[in-house]
């Protein structure tokens, strides 16, 4: 194996990440007023956007973004089952049951 | 239908030398010795209204970005080109002109800068598990390895700025840019280094660079990625 083997290349006839390609025709190259506006404020709300999308839940949960699971409406197996029976102790008490 | 405005603009992908052979489904509005690629785009789908929406449609805006990407790339390596950014877009061929004659001297230095040249990307990525080091026998050689670990984190930093910084003596200009998150990359190693270099097309001398860092740097788990060529998006800003 030549060191050149140890450098994957992407180029040429293999598609471009799209990552890449976002970054360069999105963020670079001469920005131009053109008579019709593209607000940057879109573009921005578009990367993020992008990049949560990529992302699965597997792995927002990975990265500590796991607010879903302590959210009662969000929830099934969360607090959402305690609530429940809460309520239906309170209900056997007052006597509803 | 009475009233209705002109449904139809002209999007502009970058500025070519006048002598240039169009791309496929492109046109050169051309003035002076320069050329704007243009291509005439429905407002239905390019007008200011329908555009913050679409913007967020991913599907829809993969495949623009990848047509502007494809429309540039059609010149790489056969005429230097000025990249603009996505979403240029003019109402009729005057005001097309009008670009090429108000930014004129920009763009001829931007292409004098670029010719015969091409932009490179190359990535560095860290993967902590590929760090070679004997197998730990003890308790004691463990906890030795955890320390190695976490200060072969801190020493791929440090490769990574040295890698670029002999990259960019390698090559004419250099840019570093921001490494992606793990977020968009998907992958489970770090990216280190997010750089792009122009470099005279043809010329094999960046890419044997990059090759060398990398056979050097293949025990401490750091892999290297090149991609391109590019049109130089990253070489484009007329003060660059």
């Amino acid at each position: 194996m030549s060191a050149r083997d140890l450098v994957h290349h992407s180029g040429g006839a293999a598609p471009a990440q799209l990552a890449d390609v976002l970054e360069r025709v999105l963020d670079k190259g001469i920005v131009i007023a053109g008579d019709i506006q593209i607000h940057l404020l879109d573009i921005e709300l578009l990367t993020i956007k992008l990049r949560l999308l990529v992302a699965s839940a597997d792995k927002a949960k990975e990265m500590g973004i796991d607010w879903w699971q302590g959210d009662p409406f969000l929830s099934r197996n969360g607090g959402d089952n305690k609530l429940e029976s809460r309520i239906k102790e309170l209900e056997k008490k007052v006597g509803l049951e | 239908m009475i009233g209705t405005t002109p449904a139809v603009g002209w999007y502009v992908f970058g500025v070519v030398p006048s002598d240039a052979a169009p791309a496929p489904g492109t046109y050169l509005v051309e003035r002076g010795p320069l050329a704007a690629i243009a291509a005439e785009v429905s407002l239905a789908e390019f007008g200011e209204e329908v555009l913050p929406e679409r913007l967020n449609d991913r599907a829809w805006l993969e495949e623009k970005v990848r047509v502007h990407e494809a429309v540039l790339q059609s010149f790489v390596g056969v005429t230097p080109v000025v990249p603009l950014r996505f979403g240029a877009i003019y109402h009729d061929l005057g005001d097309v002109r009008r670009l090429l004659a108000e930014r004129g001297e920009g763009f001829e230095a931007v292409l004098e800068r670029v010719r015969g040249r091409v932009e490179l990307g190359v990535k560095a990525w860290f993967d902590p598990t590929r760090v070679t080091r004997p197998a730990a026998g003890s308790g004691r050689e463990y906890l030795q390895q955890r320390r190695d670990e976490l200060s072969s984190a801190r020493d791929a930093a440090a490769v990574a700025a040295a890698a670029h910084e002999r990259l960019a003596s390698t090559a004419d200009a250099a840019v570093v840019n921001r490494p992606h998150p793990r977020e968009l990359t998907g992958r489970d190693e770090q990216m280190l280094l997010n750089g792009a270099y122009l470099v005279p097309d043809g010329d094999e001398t960046f890419a044997a660079e990059v090759a060398r860092l990398a056979e050097e740097q293949l025990g401490a788990g750091i892999t290297f990625e090149l991609t391109g060529p590019w049109p130089p998006y990253n070489f484009a800003e007329d003060d660059a």
